[in-house]
């Protein structure tokens, strides 16, 4: 099943909603920096808040985005990640370095406001 | 597996009639020497200070009326082998020096006080029989150890049992405070040693504490924490790595001397982590984190002098 991936403003917001499969995980990188691009969206918001479990190739996958999307210019925050689901993947040592986090889609959208504040006031 | 205990302790005949025989003797030398035999016995137990501190609180008409109560059971128990009210009054009252703090040892001090002073007796009473003697004594032995010191230590081990597990939902439920210190800013004090159960509590605790009150930054004080070991130090570090997760930075205050120095000796890497030295100052650093995302949010808003920070 296809991540959807939401357009708003200037950010894209993709929900996942259920345990993924490894294609689907890949082909939503792909999709994801495929939409940052035609729309110039300077931010992504990944919300993971419907996973009961991340393993390292999730953990990987969404380390991954984070670079691609930095790459095409967009700042990317995982947002929504669970109590024990995070206590589980530090244990595995998943520590998602390099990867902002925020506990909500609330407080994600914040987050992407203050990392692309800059662009804002430079008039991008 | 006590409760089962007892049943068949009440259910199986005690005393074959052969013993019961030898008790009604023993009721005999018993009952003609019984002051005696309970002041030998009051005396011993006043040489006991743990002892002498309990019968302090008892009035003279109580003792009295115990003592009273506490014969004619035993008259009943020993003439017609109804021990049922002895047992269960040697129960209530096991339970009730058990709580009252009385050490078991101190059990023993009365019950030997008071087979010696019935011996005495006893020998002087059938000194021209001594197979007698010896069927009572045998008798007399599981009256007062099998029966009397068993019960009343089955009622002591139930009283620290139920003690122990008090205790212990107590400490549970006191461990682990999490405390909302103002907006975005939790407060987390931990007392005590810090074992693998409480450690996974705490962490559970402060995860949910921090989506709950939607947390920015946390404050983990160790101050009351005695001893920090590898595996406390590590189990912090996934905390505060979970709590990065969730998108709330954590500020570690309050180690001890000993506690930096065997962490460096013992070569913990703890670099990852945001410490200070007391909770004063910790709690200052964690609302200098709250202040920087806020006024970076300001800034944000209006758009003005701002920076793009993509590590936060």
């Amino acid at each position: 099943m296809p991540v959807p991936i939401l357009k708003q403003g200037d950010y894209l917001i993709g929900s996942i909603q259920s345990a993924l499969t490894d294609t689907d995980m890949i082909d939503f990188r792909g999709a994801l920096a495929d939409q940052v691009g035609k729309n110039r969206s300077r931010a992504v918001i990944i919300d993971v808040s419907g996973l009961d479990i991340i393993d390292s190739f999730t953990a990987r996958t969404l380390q991954d985005i984070t670079h691609t999307v930095k790459l095409k210019g967009a700042a990317a925050v995982v947002v929504g990640i669970q109590p024990q689901v995070a206590f589980a993947m530090v244990q595995l040592g998943l520590y998602l370095d390099g990867v902002a986090t925020a506990l909500d889609l609330d407080e994600g959208l914040a987050l992407v406001g203050r990392m692309t504040a800059g662009w804002r006031a430079r008039g991008q | 597996m006590s409760q089962t205990k007892q049943i068949d302790l009440v259910a199986s005949q005690l005393f074959t009639s052969e013993e019961q025989e030898a008790l009604r003797d023993l009721w005999v030398v018993y009952e003609s020497n019984f002051d005696e035999i309970q002041a030998a016995t009051m005396a011993a137990a006043e040489a006991d200070p743990d002892l002498k501190k309990v019968l302090a609180q008892l009035t003279p008409s109580q003792m009295e009326a115990d003592q009273l109560k506490s014969r004619r059971q035993l008259q009943r128990a020993m003439q017609e082998g109804d021990w049922q009210p002895v047992i269960e009054d040697i129960r209530v009252q096991g339970g009730h020096y058990a709580q009252m703090g009385l050490p078991f040892a101190s059990w023993f001090v009365v019950v030997t006080a008071a087979q010696k002073a019935i011996l005495e007796r006893l020998f002087h009473a059938y000194r021209k029989e001594p197979t007698r003697i010896q069927a009572i004594v045998l008798a007399m032995n599981k009256w007062l150890f099998d029966i009397t010191l068993a019960s009343i230590g089955e009622k002591y081990m139930d009283t620290r049992e139920h003690l122990i597990k008090q205790q212990q939902e107590a400490i549970k439920e006191l461990s682990t405070p999490v405390l909302p210190l103002r907006a975005g800013l939790l407060l987390l004090p931990v007392i005590g040693v810090i074992d693998s159960e409480r450690a996974r509590q705490l962490t559970e605790q402060l995860l949910e504490g921090i989506r709950t009150h939607r947390a920015k930054a946390v404050v983990i004080d160790l101050t009351g924490v005695p001893a920090v070991d590898s595996a406390v130090a590590n189990h912090l570090l996934l905390t505060v790595r979970a709590a990065k997760l969730l998108g709330a930075n954590a500020v570690i205050t309050g180690i001890s001397t000993e506690n930096a120095q065997t962490l460096t000796r013992i070569g913990v890497d703890l670099s990852g982590l945001v410490t200070t030295s007391d909770l004063q100052s910790g709690v200052d650093e964690a609302e200098w984190l709250l202040q920087v995302a806020r006024a970076h949010r300001e800034s944000g808003a209006d758009g003005l002098q701002a920076r793009p920070i993509v590590d936060r």
